[in-house]
């Protein structure tokens, strides 16, 4: 009986192992997969999203007045100063001013400030609706501040971080996408610019002149993404 | 009672040359140009260097620093591996903000403020042409040349997975 008993604890105690080299054998195989594919993926020449000279999507996003908000709202418009922002990145917040100022400057001539808000408030609860109308509010915003609700957006424009500027012009009732990037080359102060990269691309295009810098990177907030 | 006082003379001198062989001081400075920053990780002496591009107030980067901890602590005795911290605070936080975080979360390795700030669009390019310079990105050199780049976070698992690999 007794020996009886010992086997059987043996069979179990071996098949618990079993189990457990199996799950630690996935596991292992399931990394080298992952990293992979990270590897690969610093091989690849391609950004996502899109390039100068590609079209840009309109869309129906809510905005801090509890309205819908689409490009096609404006006909008057020769064109768009779309960014992605929010609320939380403290390099959206150095350039709240400046955010502000561009529409104020631009609209009037034709290039309206549409910020939408990529983030998911469930990982990010500063960026919720909520606190954007109270930042909209306190800030003063004159343009849509939108969520990006579904997350929908953001990744068809290849925004990868806030803020992320996508300068839009209308040729015949499409938004052409004709400058991507930074809106200038110091976020930590606004009296030490020295290129307004922003500004010269609004003001190539209102004069009809190529824009000398189409793209331009800069260190942003990566977007919170729901998993 | 003269054998217990060898003890311990001993036992003191154990652990008083046990804290001396400890490696070299860690750097905590700023950098006012990105190239001289490039030249600590871009060195021709075969050693694996992993540079990760931070933040204080980057959320996600605060949040996978403790898994760069784990691999630091595990690889830092290997003659050819080292681990640097570029952050992309702002200069003026330097002291209050950088310095303390590093002091308060056990951060070990070298740490860079890159002041260099107007410069971005010329530098982030030259780590990858790729990196849209959302943060946290790691980059992984070798006698000068990129072995690897990554913009996002990296578990423990990752990159220890990862360092393995091109060590």
């Amino acid at each position: 009986m007794k020996k009886i008993v010992i086997l059987i604890l043996c069979v179990a105690a071996f098949s618990s192992c079993k189990k457990e080299v199996k799950k630690k054998v996935e596991q292992e195989s399931q990394l080298k997969e992952t990293v992979e594919n990270i590897e690969e993926k610093q091989n690849e020449n391609v950004r996502s999203g899109y390039k100068i000279g590609d079209e840009a999507t309109d869309f129906k996003l809510i905005g801090t007045d509890d309205k819908k908000h689409s490009l096609a709202d404006f006909p008057e418009a020769k064109g768009f100063i779309v960014i992605f922002s929010c609320n939380h990145c403290p390099y959206v917040v150095a350039y709240e001013d400046r955010i502000v100022a561009l529409d104020a400057k631009y609209k009037p001539l034709g290039y309206p400030v549409i910020a939408i808000n990529p983030n998911d408030a469930s990982i990010q609860p500063e960026d919720g609706l909520q606190e954007m109308k109270i930042r909209a509010q306190e800030k003063g915003f004159t343009f849509p501040y939108l969520a990006d609700e579904g997350q929908k957006i953001f990744p068809q424009y290849g925004a990868t971080r806030t803020p992320h500027v996508f300068i839009l012009q209308k040729e015949n009732n499409k938004n052409i996408v004709k400058y991507i990037g930074a809106i200038d080359d110091n976020f930590e102060d606004a009296n030490d610019v020295t290129e307004k990269y922003v500004e010269s691309a609004v003001d190539a295009l209102l004069n009809g002149e190529e824009i000398k810098q189409k793209e331009t990177v800069a260190i942003g907030c990566t977007i919170k993404v729901k998993k | 009672m003269q054998k217990v006082l060898i003890s311990l003379l001993l036992c003191l001198i154990l652990v008083g040359c046990g804290q001396k062989q400890e490696k070299q001081e860690q750097i905590i400075s700023t950098e006012t140009s990105y190239s001289s920053a490039f030249k600590k990780f871009m060195q021709q002496d075969d050693k694996l260097y992993v540079v990760n591009f931070w933040a204080t107030w980057c959320v996600p980067c605060v949040k996978e620093l403790p898994n760069f901890m784990k691999v630091d602590e595990e690889f830092k005795n290997e003659k050819n591996f080292k681990m640097i911290l570029i952050s992309m605070d702002k200069m003026a936080d330097f002291e209050s903000k950088v310095k303390t975080f590093v002091k308060e979360n056990n951060i070990t390795p070298d740490v860079y403020l890159l002041s260099d700030n107007k410069k971005m669009n010329e530098w982030i390019p030259k780590i990858h042409p790729n990196w849209s310079g959302a943060i946290p990105a790691t980059a992984m050199y070798k006698n000068g040349k990129r072995v690897f780049f990554h913009e996002g976070t990296l578990t423990y698992e990752e990159l220890k997975t990862i360092v393995n690999n091109h060590l």
